[in-house]
């Protein structure tokens, strides 16, 4: 499946906006997408951290994507989404401004993160690809969930 | 090679023969011999021994033959038991642990030649080492060889016919596996095994390979020479797990015929012919009550759990809907139906919840089983004599409370054993029984389970606490002085409090009584004790049925809402904020002439409050001896709520405990009551100091 070095791999991609750029996320970790509802505001979290919601039952953290990669906060719309993610053992919703599709992103035409990309960490950043006169940047989920908030949340934790 | 589930198999029924080996040689020990008993424990040898041996486990194999040689020497009355004998089992049936955690991987290569050695030389040693007279006892070993039956066959009948000459009884062994059955090859050989132990199988339909393979479809038949009568080797074969039914007919050579006549009409001369009919001969058989229960990952019953959670929200939701149709179209009889079948939606989804909670009881047995061995080591390490007594091991407890409850248990049987309980010197010339006597009582108390240990030993002695808290330095002499006996008695829940004269390594290792304690508390249960001096100590646990599902106060705090376990919560004060006095920078309040400090919740979550001056709600938290208010905007009423984890990605939130869903579908988060009296308690030592 996962198959960076093949030639002709295919990965399919939930592409998404925040703000006016667009992201893309492996559909492989995706579990579902749903509307925001009454978020829980957890104190002694992150500040990208929303909260907490209840998705059938369980408890789910939430994060804003925007202000984790620093930007200001999503502005809450009628396309504003939570896409809820499983990666690492761990679920968790992010919330974004707009889903837009699925796309199939060939590896041929991702390209290794540039250095820098405004407002955004690059360490979360898998690649960019060029699909249909649009650029996607690709978000390596892990490193977004545990990168540096891993240990910012233990030391909040401990 | 063996598949998981017959391994799983395997290992259950080992876990489960091991336990029923160590509770009968604890009754054989505590009540002498009955042949019960030993006839028990020869079984569950037996049944291990010819798992093992199919499984291909060498060592656990001749262990258990060893074993089962010795109970049939005790069986057969050339033997007799004593202490050291009890002792040799013991540390056999350690070996059989520490071999089935080898199987487990959890234990490295077991040597168990010097046990073997053991066992082997007290059957030599002792009495009257002979074979019974008579050849159906002597059968077994001759029969192992499979291939006997089939050069049997020809003369089947010549041979009933001479053995019923020598005093035998040719029977027709009927057989009938549980459908279920995992390892019908095990149970096949089990049921050769037990036959062989009352005498000669001499034809078996299918060929005796065949069924020790598992090659059979519900069951089997042979043709078996005993001088056992047909109750005795139905009895035998059905104590075997997992065997359906067994038919035994006695086989007359001169009219083969099968007696039992009924259903055997088409029956023709011969012994095999009998035994063909093995799905219609039934007239007599007996259906055993199998256990009917299936192991289910717990993770699926907290699914369960969930889903269910969820059918309650939804049903209040629907509640709501329906309150509001019925006041729109009230006297309209589609309001009548509606509201209906809320209500008895209503009714099964709460009895739905009732019945997982209850599938996820375990019975304390699984603790209380474990114990009985353990006395028995520490009074004989200790030389004393302990009658042990346990009652109530049926009562039910969620799994987790019972994962928890085991090391304290065990810390206080310790502990009674070994402060409690005088020496037998002693005890003799205080004019008690020889035996000490510590008994363990688990019962329901209305919605909690309460677990007494009581002990008829020395008691606590309160002038030695004193003097002992002194020397500790727990307590300043001025302030002892003023604590009450019971304060004192209290002292042995401190950390670095430990009574016993000297540390030995059954008890005072420096794990106290504060741990005890702790764990305890740890599952919202509560832990008291009373002692009178010279007559004994009775200690209490009290322990919720469950840890999922909690009563709370439930607080609203800005637009926002919060559940205190109701365990913690002492009482709740309405106050003016001209109440509040200030100690060293602290805000505290006057309750009946104590000071009770005061922690602003939106202060300590930093989240924003909505009282807009007015009067101020304060939750009383209690934990230990620990009291603090804490501060909040509403009090919306009392609730039994569903515990949830935050999740691995938030980890462990400092004052939360975890967090439950609302009648509205909401996140409530739960309040660590514990937690944050101990933290608030700290600082005000350090403002203290």
């Amino acid at each position: 499946m996962d198959n960076p070095g093949g030639i002709n791999s295919v990965e399919q991609v939930v592409v998404f906006n925040l703000h006016d750029q667009v992201y893309g996320i492996n559909i492989e970790s995706v579990l579902e997408i749903i509307r925001t509802e009454s978020v829980t505001r957890v104190p002694g979290t992150p500040e990208f951290i929303e909260g907490v919601i209840n998705l059938r039952g369980r408890v789910i953290p939430i994060m804003d994507l925007c202000k984790r990669f620093n930007m200001p906060p999503a502005e809450i719309s009628d396309a504003t989404r939570v896409i809820i993610v499983e990666a690492g053992g761990v679920t968790v919703g992010m919330i974004v401004d707009q889903v837009s599709e699925v796309l199939r992103i060939p590896s041929s035409s991702v390209e290794p993160p540039p250095a820098m990309i405004a407002g955004s960490s690059v360490e979360a950043l898998k690649g960019i690809a060029l699909v249909e006169d649009k650029l996607v940047i690709l978000l390596d989920l892990g490193k977004v969930l545990y990168d540096e908030e891993k240990t910012r949340l233990q030391g909040f934790g401990g | 090679m063996f598949t998981d589930v017959e391994m799983m198999v395997f290992m259950e029924e080992l876990e489960e023969k091991i336990q029923s080996i160590n509770d009968n040689v604890l009754l054989l020990e505590k009540d002498g011999e009955s042949p019960e008993v030993i006839q028990e424990i020869f079984r569950a040898a037996h049944t291990i021994k010819g798992s093992s041996g199919v499984m291909g486990y060498d060592k656990m194999t001749s262990l258990t033959h060893e074993i089962e040689n010795l109970f049939d020497r005790l069986r057969q009355g050339t033997m007799a038991v004593n202490t050291y004998l009890v002792d040799v089992l013991f540390e056999a049936l350690d070996k059989l642990k520490l071999l089935k955690d080898e199987i487990s991987g959890e234990a490295r290569e077991v040597q168990v030649e010097d046990v073997l050695q053991k066992i082997r030389s007290i059957q030599q040693t002792g009495r009257g080492v002979q074979q019974p007279a008579g050849g159906a006892a002597a059968a077994p070993a001759a029969w192992t060889t499979e291939g006997g039956p089939d050069q049997l066959d020809d003369l089947i009948l010549d041979l009933v016919r001479e053995a019923e000459v020598r005093g035998f009884q040719a029977y027709w062994v009927s057989v009938e596996v549980d459908s279920g059955c995992q390892m019908k090859n095990v149970r096949a050989f089990l049921v050769f095994e037990a036959l062989q132990q009352l005498g000669e199988i001499i034809k078996s339909d299918p060929p005796a390979e065949a069924i020790q393979d598992g090659r059979y479809d519900q069951g089997f038949s042979v043709v078996l020479l005993s001088r056992e009568d047909a109750g005795q080797i139905k009895t035998l074969v059905m104590s075997i797990a997992e065997i359906n039914s067994v038919e035994v007919l006695q086989l007359d050579p001169g009219e083969p015929n099968g007696e039992a006549g009924a259903g055997e009409d088409e029956t023709a001369g011969q012994g095999q012919a009998v035994a063909v009919n093995v799905a219609k001969a039934v007239a007599v058989t007996e259906k055993t009550t199998t256990i009917k229960t299936v192991r289910v990952d717990v993770q699926k019953l907290d699914t369960l759990m969930n889903l269910v959670s969820e059918l309650v929200i939804d049903r209040t939701r629907l509640d709501r809907f329906v309150d509001l149709f019925e006041s729109k179209y009230g006297s309209e009889e589609l309001a009548d139906n509606i509201v209906e079948i809320s209500n008895h939606l209503g009714q099964v989804t709460t009895d739905l919840q009732d019945e997982i909670m209850k599938a996820r009881m375990l019975p304390v047995a699984t603790v209380f089983n474990r114990l009985p061995r353990m006395v028995r080591d520490i009074a004989q390490k200790l030389g004393k004599e302990i009658d042990f007594v346990v009652e109530g091991k049926e009562t039910e407890l969620d799994r987790n409370v019972i994962e928890v409850i085991g090391d304290p248990l065990i810390h206080l049987i310790r502990n009674a054993i070994d402060h409690g309980i005088e020496t037998t010197e002693e005890r003799e010339r205080l004019g008690k029984p020889r035996q000490g006597r510590v008994q363990l009582k688990a019962s329901y108390v209305e919605s909690h389970i309460v677990i007494t240990l009581t002990d008829d030993g020395q008691g606590i002695d309160v002038s030695k606490l004193r003097k002992k808290a002194l020397e500790r330095g727990l307590v300043k002499a001025d302030t002892l002085s003023r604590l009450s006996d019971r304060e004192v008695l209290d002292l042995i829940f401190q950390p670095g409090f430990s009574t016993a004269e000297e540390v030995s390594d059954v008890s005072g290792r420096g794990v106290g009584m504060d741990i005890v304690k702790n764990q305890i508390e740890q599952i919202n249960g509560t832990v008291e004790f009373s002692t009178e001096l010279g007559r004994g100590t009775i200690f209490q646990i009290k322990l919720p049925l469950t840890l999922v599902i909690i009563r709370a106060l439930m607080v609203g705090m800005g637009d926002q809402v919060y559940a205190f376990p109701l365990s913690n919560v002492m009482e709740t004060l309405a106050i003016k904020p001209s109440e509040i006095k200030i100690i060293r920078s602290s805000e505290v309040i006057v309750v009946r002439g104590g000071v009770l400090p005061l922690l602003r919740l939106s202060a300590f979550f930093q989240v924003e409050s909505a009282n807009s001056g007015g009067k101020l709600y304060v939750v009383v938290l209690g934990s230990g001896k620990k009291r603090i208010g804490v501060v909040v905007d509403r009090l919306l009423g009392e609730q039994e709520i569903v515990i949830k984890s935050l999740g691995k990605y938030l980890g462990q939130m400092t004052g939360l405990s975890g967090a439950t869903i609302l009648g509205d579908g909401r996140v409530a988060l739960i309040i660590d009551a514990k937690g944050i009296v101990a933290d608030t308690s700290k600082e005000e030592i350090a403002y203290a100091n």
